[in-house]
Order: structure tokens, then C-alpha cells, then sequence
């Protein structure tokens, strides 16, 4: 039973700690640098996170606030226009990301739409489904009776939405969250194909190593992993869960 | 209420699969510099067509996709079986698996290429492959782990009390029952390797380029019809693999997301 065990666990982990582990290793040898030290010394480099922070930041409350409403609705509907709505929300996503955002580009280009507000809109079209798919899965899961009781004891709706669907639901708000967050914090190509002149730390790092200073290009990856790393570690603190998923 | 929450979910759909439309429809457009309607024409699809390099583009990109999923699927079906069990050190274990999905892939992307770099191999189909299969194993791993929750692990104990060796309980009882995770693993992994840009971009060879990489490269010279029906082809072999996917297995939604 051990052996079998075995034979399970070690390739697998001897494959990522091979090709993620000492990858991630030889990146912070090359950012501890001179050249990686002096660009995260440097004010531009933070000026620079700060507005991927908030550009992730906002994208994702916009997509929050437009995918509650959709996932809300979509678990309320009968069984069969829900899997047809779901399947609609996720087709895209199975989709090419730079396909999805070069027509999006198609479409704003003419009419002259390509500032840092058009990026934003970008984002937002592009990982809607990762937001409303786990919304749909805690909204769906919502005990009816809780709300019936709610609204029995006298709760307005309002009163009712707020005190009660939407703290039900905050692990599909917190996942939703994590899974735009994430990768829009440290995103690269879609920006570029939108407007050229919103550069953010993906774009930096990359112009970095273009340049050939690998040693800033690894300190700004590793500052972008490091954060990575604490957010996810945090949230799957707080939620319990068997296995991966 | 209904109703208000429905138009919105409508124009939502109409926000996301709009611009694709428009997309497709250009393609087939005559003028090669007007944003205006002038006629039908398959000519940018022609050109495609006779185009060698896109060829090699595509041949590159199905390479590729297909060595990193077989490779990905074994490796991340083990990874699942493994953290069925309870053992020290299984949250590092669970974490350091699902990384790949977490992690921006510009990170996975560049922490590949620095190594690469550092131990002197040159970049090839073989090194992006590598890079495929990291992400893959992870996805792979997270679909089968859905898949295994849902299954009773007395069957595979009563098939080795009733005198199955364990690869005969694995093969006759475990593999049958989390086939449709497994199937749903390698669809998946096979469509994001085809689909990815940023990985690609920085841990493949000088002239082994994909799809996604000859229309980042085209779009940021100029925006031309051409493009479009690239973009087109693409997605079209987006939608088969999905339809693939629906017939073969039942697709888990939430798969997960790059």
C-alpha cells in the first residue's frame, strides 16, 4: 500500500519540483541582484505595482458587482435555461484570450475607445466567467427557507440581500475574487493589445528581460509571485477542504 | 425584479459575444483597410491557406498540445490518486500542485526561462512542452480531484479483500469510475495549451512560434483582415475540441481558468 502510494506521490512532485520549484529558486538567486536590487529600490518599480494593484483591484470589483446580478439570476432559472446560460457564460473562456481581446480591440480601435478605461472593460469582458461561475455555485446552494424566514421576520428584500444572501455567499465572492485578481494583477499581452501606453508590471517585466536585465526582470517576477503565494496561501486557510479542489 | 435581472444577463451575453461576431463577420470582408462593409470574400482565408509559415505555426502548436496533455494527464491523475491519502506535509503538497493554476502565468512563464537560461538549454518546442506540462499537471489534478470526491473508496477496498492485486483494483475499479475526470483533464489541458500566449512566448525556441504568437505579433504591427480570419480558424478549433469535450464526458464548468 506504501509502495503504490509512492509510486503515486513521487513523479508528480519530482516533476514540479524540478520545473516549479528550482525554477522559483534560480528567479530569486537572479533577483537578489544588483541589478534586481536597484529595481525594486527604485520608486518606479512601486509606482508601477500600485497601479497593477489597483487596475486588478477595480477589474475586479467591476466584474463582482456585474456577475452577482447575472450569477443570481441564472440560479434562479429553471434547469434547462440554466445549463444553457452557464454553458454561454463559459464557452468564451474556452476560447483563445488573445483572440477574445484582438476582436474586443477590433471593436474599440474605430470608434476611438483605447485608453486606460477601454483596458479596464477588457479585463472585465475577458474574466467575467471566472467570477460568475463559483457566485453561481454558493448562490445556487443558498437554503431557500433561510430567505423565506428572513423576509418573514419582517426583513425588507434590501434587508434580506444584505444580511443574508450576500454573507452566505461570500466564499463564491472570495473565490470569484481570488481567480480575477490574481492573474489581472500580474497580466500581460491584453494591455498591450489595447493601449500601449497603460503599462503594467507584466509589460515592465517583460521590457526588462527584452533589455537583457534579467537580474529587475526577476525581482519584479518575484515580488508578483511572493504575493501570489500569501494570497492563496491565506484564503486556503479558510477554507476547509479535502484533496484539491 | 426577474425581468431587470434577465435583461441584464442578456446584455451581458451580448457584451461578451459581440465583438466576436464582428470578428468573425470582417473576416470575410473585402476592404483590407475599411472598418465598412464592401463585400463577401474567402481571399483572407486564401491567403492563410497558402501562408507556410502560419502552417508551421499550427504544426508547432499541436505538437505541442498534444505531447504536454499525455504527459500532463498521467502526471496529474498520479498527483490526484496522491492526495486522496493523508500524510505530513500534504497542505505544502496540495499547494505546491495547485500553484500552476495560481500563479500568474507571466511568473510560471519567466521562472521557466530564467532556469533554462541559467543551465545553458536552449530554447525549443521541447523546453515550451516542459512548460505546457507544469501548468497541465495542475489542471489535470484539479478536474480528476473533483472527480475522485465523489467516489466511494470501498469499492477499491472490496475489489483488493476479494483478491485484486492493486494495479488490477486501479485498472478494473479506480480508472473506470474517474475516466470521465480524467477525459475531462486532458480536453481541458490539450485547449489551454492550444490557446496559451504567455508561457509560450517566453519559454519556446527562436522560429518555433504558435498561433497565439504570430497574431500577438501581427496585431502589434497592424490590425488587417488577415488577422481576423487567423483569429477565426482558432476559434472554430476551439469550439470542435469543446464538442469533443461535450460528447466524450460531461464538462465540468468550473474548470478552472487561464
Amino acid at each position: 500500500m506504501k509502495g503504490r502510494f509512492l509510486s503515486l506521490l513521487v513523479p508528480p512532485t519530482a516533476w514540479l519540483v524540478v520545473f516549479l520549484v528550482l525554477p522559483t529558486a534560480v528567479l530569486a538567486l537572479s533577483a537578489f541582484s544588483v541589478d534586481g536590487l536597484k529595481a525594486l529600490a527604485h520608486p518606479g518599480t512601486w509606482v508601477l505595482f500600485w497601479r497593477s494593484f489597483w487596475i486588478a483591484a477595480v477589474s475586479t470589483s467591476i466584474c463582482l458587482a456585474v456577475s452577482y446580478p447575472v450569477a443570481y439570476f441564472i440560479a434562479g432559472c429553471s434547469p434547462r435555461w440554466r445549463n444553457l446560460l452557464l454553458f454561454l457564460v463559459v464557452l468564451p473562456f474556452w476560447t483563445n484570450l488573445l483572440v477574445r481581446t484582438y476582436a474586443l480591440k477590433f471593436c474599440l480601435d474605430p470608434i476611438g475607445w483605447s485608453n486606460t478605461g477601454a483596458v479596464i472593460f477588457a479585463i472585465v469582458q475577458n474574466f467575467l466567467p471566472f467570477m460568475i461561475l463559483p457566485l453561481y455555485s454558493s448562490i445556487e446552494k443558498l437554503p431557500k427557507r433561510l430567505l423565506e424566514a428572513s423576509q418573514d421576520l419582517g426583513a425588507s428584500p434590501a434587508g434580506t440581500f444584505w444580511k443574508v444572501t450576500v454573507p452566505l455567499t461570500m466564499p463564491g465572492i472570495a473565490a470569484g475574487s481570488i481567480l480575477v485578481f490574481i492573474p489581472v494583477f500580474g497580466i500581460f499581452a491584453l494591455p498591450e493589445f489595447i493601449n500601449e501606453r497603460t503599462v503594467l508590471i507584466g509589460s515592465q517585466i517583460n521590457l526588462y528581460y527584452g533589455q537583457g536585465n534579467a537580474g529587475a526582470g526577476s525581482a519584479l517576477t518575484m515580488v508578483l509571485m511572493v504575493f501570489t503565494v500569501a494570497l492563496t496561501w491565506t484564503y486556503s486557510r479558510f477554507r476547509k477542504s479535502e484533496g484539491l479542489v | 425584479m426577474r425581468k431587470l435581472l434577465g435583461g441584464f444577463t442578456g446584455l451581458v451575453l451580448v457584451a461578451l459575444y459581440a465583438p466576436i461576431a464582428v470578428m468573425v463577420l470582417f473576416s470575410f470582408n473585402e476592404s483590407k483597410y475599411s472598418v465598412k462593409w464592401t463585400g463577401f470574400t474567402l481571399d483572407w482565408y486564401r491567403k492563410l491557406a497558402d501562408n507556410d509559415l502560419i502552417h508551421q505555426d499550427l504544426w508547432n502548436t499541436l505538437k505541442i498540445a498534444a505531447a504536454s496533455t499525455a504527459a500532463a494527464t498521467v502526471l496529474g491523475t498520479m498527483a490526484a490518486l496522491a492526495a486522496r491519502e493523508t500524510f505530513r506535509g500534504k497542505r505544502l503538497y496540495t499547494t505546491l500542485v495547485a500553484l500552476p493554476v495560481m500563479v500568474p502565468d507571466i511568473v510560471l512563464g519567466i521562472s521557466l526561462f530564467a532556469m533554462f537560461r541559467r543551465f545553458e538549454i536552449p530554447l525549443s518546442l521541447g523546453t515550451a512542452t516542459i512548460a505546457h506540462t507544469t501548468f497541465n499537471l495542475a489542471y489535470v489534478a484539479v478536474v480528476v480531484s473533483a472527480r475522485l470526491q465523489g467516489l466511494d473508496r470501498s469499492i477499491e477496498l472490496a475489489a483488493q479483500d476479494l483478491g485484486a492485486t492493486p494495479f488490477r483494483a486501479f485498472w478494473k475499479v479506480t480508472l473506470p469510475a474517474i475516466l470521465p475526470g480524467v477525459v475531462s483533464g486532458a480536453v481541458l489541458a490539450f485547449t489551454l495549451s492550444f490557446d496559451d500566449f504567455v508561457i509560450t512566448y517566453f519559454t519556446t525556441g527562436p522560429g518555433n512560434g504558435t498561433l497565439p504568437m504570430r497574431i500577438y505579433s501581427m496585431v502589434r504591427f497592424a490590425v488587417t483582415p488577415e488577422i481576423n480570419a487567423i483569429s477565426t480558424v482558432i476559434l472554430a478549433a476551439s469550439l470542435v475540441l469543446i464538442g469533443v469535450a461535450l460528447r466524450i464526458s460531461k464538462v465540468p464548468v468550473s474548470g478552472g481558468g487561464r
